[in-house]
């Protein structure tokens, strides 16, 4: 029952930071959270039923508006998982490519993060500076497959087509200024007071209580957990890069923004690889005409920039629909963590850890 | 004096319709709500950072709460559960209000033609320009606010009372 | 929904034209029962495969039959003798798929399972490089309880709990599925369960506290309750749904919910609370207007 001072309020559906449609029942002591229980739905669009009657090959389209921030990165998972259904590999090539184009995607996932985690504790500039590098990312994007945000970029087997002429400039030219960019970001938030005093110590959630609740991403490794996919299980051209997994011990909300931005140097290496040891021969495996599956479920779970998002799919005999779609997304398991960060403290620090918790509404509801 | 030279006392006067003048500040300085429900947000949220920058129509103010905006940006799928939500927001918003449903989860549904989703935001407040897209790109969004303008500079002040206007006599 | 049938709601009108589409027959309002049961499993492959070549030999020794028969007609009638049959290859694709097919467990851990589970483990086998173990309904807590706590297994993490709905089956209606990691080993397992209808699995949450909205999800989503879970309501859905939308006898488009008009009702729902509010006070607001 409520005691005397206590007041319970709707942090509602309708707010500007909850990062979309996001409604928090919270139990105040004054300004101290004592009871918060997230409720989520408000975007359930049914996108598991719907693939249901979609064939294999349409699913792909549903995919892209789960997690939005970074649709390639949901369109490698699903063409992995139906790569790993029917047994399918691809060309070296695509893989190069495939792993080209999801980093740059996280790097876009990373910034709206920024942006929006940014603009929620109040750093405003750091909104349009991170937009600004985002801009040249879509344009990435729109340069390889027409659209810039809900990508559709993969195909099962590989990819459409290759690289269009000119792509590789335009990868230089961004990755020529990005660490000067990078080093903006640092420079106005690493050693600023407000910052520090917002996030160092709030919003923490300890390694026990992050492999309890299922918790992957970079808040499993701002506790300490060096957990990567694609370190752990690679998958497209990742076991043939070279880089590092950032990882720190305090598990509070500063840890996880280093976290971040330092993941955002290793993608940059990480492109300029793929750029500089791009082998060439065909970019799409030879496939029947129809694909037809056979009785056979896979689980493949890949590094999205928010956490493991994995794909279970259930194939029926000679059905060309997919006989159970089910997206195993990383907002959904690491908002469940969002009470044991939040309660007991004030709740200004619910905002960044909400933000820091870096969920999309689009692949927890689906 | 040459017929394009203005006479003294046109240098300081300006003479119009109080319509016009209300319909003017009124298309110039639209403050929408925040409400980005899906992947339209995003975009509306690149049409207001740097290289499409929406500040300049003067709707560059999102205004959190809507008792002090003009304009509902519906960016995204309306399902089910937030269609109650919507009514209770819109009904919050002060006189004169307007309504752009963004992309075509807003118009008609979308892509998502399933048990939960709203087949459309005109199904539950009314809408004056819808923008197809998925997503619109930001340019396409600017159209549509521009449009948006248009409406608002040619509507005249009977339009939102015309009952009470019929009743009066 | 008090009505006994629900029905597909109504199709909008079509509009006359060139280009008429039939709104009734799209693929989102009907709903198509699956008749096979595409349960993957190690034992229903090895029977396919087994009367898949007791089939193909039975087809090849009446191909011989028909020939002797044929040839012994073609004699007593004079006529040349027919060909004899050649035996058909199977056709051999170069493209790069190759399916994959259940195979035998040879993987240490689920040896270990079995070993230490004995019976309760239903079968055991690999897949597409994936380690699937189907243990007995009652037995899923113990297995679980197992995979975290024993120092050989050390599965630390849940990835993801999920349930399919197989209506053709006979003996269960459902399959719940648990995929394990783990962090320190780096493997991935998978454990099953087969359901009935109306059965109520332990909830994972003991062992697992990540399971919470999970299982919620599948109670959302396919009506199986879980036993001790600490909050069995739905979450995608709203509280007052009917129906669970992931069955296959549910309609992609639903049963009409959605298309409830929310528009009509200007007001409505203030004024309502603010009927009851007064009510509650004895204040008649619904006063009459004056002529």
């Amino acid at each position: 029952m409520f005691k005397n001072q206590e007041m319970e309020i709707n942090l509602g559906p309708q707010h500007p930071s909850t990062h979309g449609v996001l409604r928090v029942k919270l139990r105040l002591d004054g300004e101290t959270i004592t009871h918060c229980r997230p409720m989520i739905g408000y975007l359930h669009r049914g996108v598991e039923k719907i693939c249901e009657n979609q064939t294999f090959f349409q699913g792909q389209v549903w995919t892209d508006r789960m997690d939005y921030c970074s649709a390639v990165a949901n369109n490698l998972g699903w063409a992995e998982a139906n790569e790993k259904l029917f047994g399918i590999t691809v060309p070296r090539r695509a893989q190069y490519i495939r792993t080209l184009l999801n980093e740059f995607n996280r790097l876009a996932s990373h910034l709206i993060w920024l942006a929006t985690h940014a603009l929620d504790i109040g750093a405003m500039t750091v909104f349009l500076y991170a937009f600004r590098e985002r801009e040249d990312i879509l344009d990435m994007n729109e340069a390889f497959c027409g659209s810039r945000l809900t990508t559709t970029a993969f195909r099962i087997g590989g990819l459409r087509e290759d690289l269009p002429p000119g792509f590789e400039k335009l990868v230089k030219k961004f990755l020529a200024k990005f660490p000067t960019c990078l080093e903006e970001y640092e420079n106005l938030l690493n050693e600023n007071r407000i910052w520090k005093k917002r996030t160092v110590g709030v919003a923490k959630l300890s390694a026990e209580d992050a492999i309890a609740m299922g918790v992957t991403g970079p808040v499993l490794r701002a506790a300490g957990v060096p957990y990567d996919i694609r370190k752990a299980f690679p998958y497209a051209a990742y076991a043939e890069m070279d880089f590092e997994v950032p990882t720190r011990t305090e598990a509070d909300t500063y840890a996880r923004y280093l976290v971040r931005m330092a993941e955002m140097r290793q993608s940059a290496r990480i492109i300029q690889q793929c750029m500089d040891g791009m082998p060439e021969g065909p970019v799409m495996a030879k496939l029947p005409k129809i694909l037809k599956a056979e009785v056979n479920e896979v689980y493949h779970a890949t590094e999205a920039p928010k956490g493991e998002l994995g794909y279970y799919l259930v194939g029926e005999k000679g059905s060309g629909n997919p006989y159970r779609f089910h997206v195993r997304a990383p907002g959904f398991i690491n908002l469940q963590s969002l009470p044991k960060m939040a309660e007991g403290g004030l709740i200004a620090d619910i905002v960044a850890a909400i933000g820091t918790l870096d969920i999309v509404l689009g692949e927890i509801d689906r | 004096m040459g017929i394009n030279q203005l006479s003294t006392l046109e240098h300081i006067l300006i003479t119009t319709k109080v319509e016009k003048v209300m319909n003017w500040s009124r298309a110039t300085s639209v403050w929408p709500v925040t409400f980005g429900l899906a992947c339209c947000a995003i975009e509306m949220m690149a049409a207001g950072a740097s290289r499409f920058d929406f500040d300049r129509f003067g709707a560059g103010i999102f205004r959190a709460t809507p008792r002090q905006a003009d304009l509902m940006i519906i960016a995204g799928t309306v399902t089910y559960k937030m269609a109650p939500v919507i009514k209770t927001l819109y009904d919050q918003m002060p006189e004169p209000k307007w309504v752009i449903a963004m992309g075509s989860c807003a118009t008609a549904g979308g892509p998502f033609d399933s048990y939960h989703t709203i087949q459309g935001v005109d199904k539950v407040i009314p809408v004056d320009v819808f923008i197809p897209g998925c997503p619109p790109r930001p340019e396409s969004l600017i159209y549509g606010f521009m449009k948006l303008q248009d409406k608002i500079m040619t509507s005249s002040l009977a339009d939102r009372y015309k009952d009470i206007f019929e009743e009066v006599g | 929904m008090t009505e006994p049938v629900p029905q597909i709601p109504e199709v909008p009108a079509a509009p006359a034209g060139p280009y008429v589409y039939d709104y009734a027959a799209s693929p989102q309002r009907q709903i198509v029962m699956p008749k096979t049961v595409p349960l993957p499993s190690l034992k229903t492959y090895q029977a396919e495969v087994v009367a898949a070549a007791a089939a193909d030999e039975a087809k090849w020794v009446k191909m011989q039959a028909d020939f002797e028969t044929a040839k012994t007609k073609a004699e007593a009638e004079g006529k040349d003798a027919p060909k004899p049959p050649v035996r058909p290859v199977p056709r051999k694709d170069d493209n790069d798929m190759k399916t994959p097919w259940p195979q035998e467990a040879k993987d240490a851990d689920l040896l270990l399972l079995q070993e230490r589970l004995g019976g309760k483990v239903e079968e055991t086998f690999e897949q597409a490089g994936e380690l699937t173990c189907q243990v007995s309904k009652d037995a899923i807590l113990e297995a679980l309880q197992l995979c975290r706590a024993d120092a050989g297994l050390n599965y630390e993490m849940l990835a993801d709990q999920s349930a399919t709905h197989y209506p053709a089956a006979t003996g269960f209606a459902f399959s719940v599925v648990y995929h394990l990691t783990s962090i320190s080993r780096r493997k991935r397992l998978r454990l099953r369960i087969l359901v009935p209808e109306g059965f109520t699995p332990e909830s994972a949450c003991a062992v697992y506290p990540g399971a919470n909205w999970m299982e919620r999800e599948i109670y959302d989503m396919l009506g199986i309750r879980f036993a001790n879970h600490p909050d069995m309501t739905r979450i995608l859905c709203p509280e007052d749904w009917e129906g669970y939308p992931l069955r296959k006898d549910y309609p992609v488009v639903g049963w009409g919910q959605r298309d409830i008009s929310f528009r009509e009702d200007r007001g409505g729902r203030l004024d309502l609370i603010a009927q009851q509010k007064a009510g509650q006070l004895g204040i008649n607001l619904k006063q009459p207007k004056a002529e």
